[in-house]
C-alpha cells in the first residue's frame, strides 16, 4: 500500500505514464478532476485553481497572495484523497508537498526534449529553435513557481526518489520500473507515515481557513494540536491570538490551538512614527 | 482467542513498559516486558514470540539490532518500532530491515493497538478482543465528530 506521486516536465506524457502506472497497479488516479470538485466545495472557480496550478507570480498575473490561498485549497483537498491510500497522485502539484511522507514515492519523468519542442511548436505553430526557447523560459517559469510557493526546486532531481528519461525509456519500461519501485518495503504505509500524512492534511486545511486573514501566519499540526505562529502588533496581540483560535478551531480535526505572537517590530515602528 | 498473541516489549524507559503492557493485556495478548535488550535477545533465545515491539534508541544494543536479531532467529516474528527520534530515514531504514511497523512517541494507545492487530492479521491470527476494542473506539471517534 503505497502513494505515488508522478511530476513531468510534459503535462500529456506524464499523464499517460500516471494512468498506466494506476491501471498496471490497480490504484485509483487522482488527477486534475480534483479541481472541479475544490470550486464546488469551496466556490472557487476553476479556472483560477488551474492557473494557480500553472502559471508563475507576475506583475501581470494572479496576486501571489491570492494565488497562495488557491493552491493551500488544492492541497488540503489532495492530501485528504490521498489519507485514502493506494493512489496516483498527478498534475496537483503533490510531489511538492508529500515531503517527508515515507510512504510517497515520488517520480519525476522528462519527456524527450525534442520531442517536447516539437509538441510546442505544432501547439503554438511556432518554428522549432523559438519552441525550444520557449521550452527553457517555460523550464525556469515552473522553478519560481515551485520555490515561490513551495520552497523547492521543482527541476531539481534530488527531490525525487527515482527520475526517468523517456528518451531512454519506452513508457512500458518506465511504468514497470515505477511499479516496481512502489512494491519496495521502503514504501509501505506504516503507522509513523500515516500520521505525518494526516497532519499535513490537517494543517492545509487549517492554513487555507486562516490564510485569507492573516497571511503572514505559519503553522504545524500534530495529532489535532495546531501551533500558529502569527505576527501582530503589542497591541493587537490578545485580539489576534483570540481570532486565530477561534477560526482555526472551527476545523475538523483540530483539538487544541495554540497561538505564538511574532512582535511586528516594522508594524510597530510605523505606528510610533504617525 | 484459543492461544494468546505472545508480544515482546522492549524499552530502556520503565514507564513504557508499564504504561503499554497493561494496553496490550487488555487487548488479550500475553506479555513479557524488558528494559534490558541484552536480556530481551537472551530470551529471545529461549522463546518465540508473536510480535516484538522495541524502542530504537536505547544504550547497550539500539531497535535495528533487535530487529536483526529477531529476524535471524524468527522470520516469521512482526517487529514493531517505536521512537521519539523518528525521520523518514529511519523508518526507511527500519521498514527496508524487516520492520512491520514504526510508531513515533509519542502515541495513543489505540495506535499500538491498531499495530499489533494488523500484525496479529498477517499471522493468519484472531484478536476478538482487539477488534471489540477497535469497534469502541470507532463509535467514539464517531460520536465526538473527529476524524480518527
Amino acid at each position: 500500500m503505497s502513494l505515488i506521486a508522478i511530476s513531468a516536465d510534459s503535462y500529456p506524457q506524464g499523464l499517460d505514464i500516471a494512468q498506466r502506472t494506476a491501471a498496471a497497479l490497480g490504484y485509483g488516479l487522482l488527477g486534475r478532476e480534483l479541481l472541479a470538485q475544490v470550486a464546488a466545495d469551496r466556490g472557487l472557480p476553476q479556472e483560477q485553481l488551474v492557473q494557480a496550478l500553472e502559471e508563475t507570480p507576475g506583475f501581470f498575473g494572479m496576486r501571489t497572495r491570492r494565488q497562495q490561498e488557491l493552491l493551500l485549497h488544492i492541497q488540503a483537498a489532495c492530501l485528504e484523497r490521498l489519507l485514502a491510500d493506494n493512489l496516483v497522485c498527478y498534475g496537483l502539484g503533490a510531489h511538492l508537498y508529500l515531503v517527508g511522507v515515507s510512504h510517497a514515492l515520488r517520480v519525476r519523468v522528462l519527456a524527450e526534449p525534442q520531442q517536447r519542442a516539437a509538441e510546442l511548436a505544432a501547439l503554438r505553430g511556432l518554428p522549432p529553435e523559438r519552441a525550444a526557447k520557449l521550452l527553457e523560459r517555460q523550464d525556469q517559469e515552473r522553478r519560481r513557481w515551485s520555490s515561490q510557493f513551495f520552497q523547492a526546486d521543482e527541476m531539481d532531481p534530488a527531490q525525487y526518489d527515482m527520475v526517468l528519461s523517456l528518451g531512454n525509456l519506452e513508457p512500458e519500461k518506465a511504468v514497470e520500473i515505477i511499479c516496481d519501485a512502489a512494491g519496495y518495503r521502503k514504501f509501505q504505509a506504516m503507522t509513523y507515515s500515516r500520521k505525518c500524512l494526516q497532519d499535513k492534511a490537517l494543517a492545509a486545511r487549517v492554513l487555507a481557513k486562516l490564510m485569507p486573514r492573516f497571511p503572514d501566519i505559519r503553522l504545524q499540526a500534530s495529532d489535532g494540536t495546531v501551533v500558529a505562529q502569527v505576527q501582530s502588533l503589542k497591541r493587537d496581540q490578545r485580539k489576534k491570538q483570540e481570532a486565530v483560535r477561534e477560526l482555526a478551531s472551527q476545523v475538523p480535526g483540530v483539538s487544541y490551538v495554540e497561538v505564538q505572537v511574532i512582535r511586528d517590530y516594522f508594524g510597530q515602528a510605523a505606528q510610533s512614527g504617525r | 482467542m484459543s492461544t494468546p498473541l505472545r508480544v515482546m516489549l522492549i524499552d530502556d524507559e520503565p514507564i513504557v513498559g508499564k504504561r503499554l503492557g497493561p494496553v496490550l493485556e487488555k487487548m488479550g495478548c500475553q506479555t513479557e516486558t524488558f528494559v534490558e535488550p541484552a536480556v530481551a535477545l537472551n530470551r529471545l533465545a529461549e522463546q518465540e514470540f508473536d510480535v516484538v515491539v522495541t524502542d530504537i534508541r536505547m544504550e547497550e544494543v539500539d531497535g535495528i539490532g533487535v530487529l536483526e536479531r529477531v529476524k535471524a532467529l524468527s522470520p516469521r516474528t512482526k517487529v514493531i518500532m517505536i521512537t521519539g527520534y523518528a525521520t523518514l530515514e529511519v523508518a526507511h531504514e527500519a521498514l527496508a530491515k524487516g520492520a512491520f511497523d514504526f510508531i513515533a512517541k509519542p502515541f495513543e494507545p489505540r495506535d499500538m493497538r491498531q499495530a499489533v492487530a494488523k500484525a496479529a492479521e498477517a499471522l493468519g491470527l484472531q484478536m476478538p478482543e482487539a477488534a471489540a476494542l477497535m469497534v469502541e473506539e470507532i463509535l467514539l471517534t464517531e460520536e465526538s465528530g473527529l476524524p480518527e
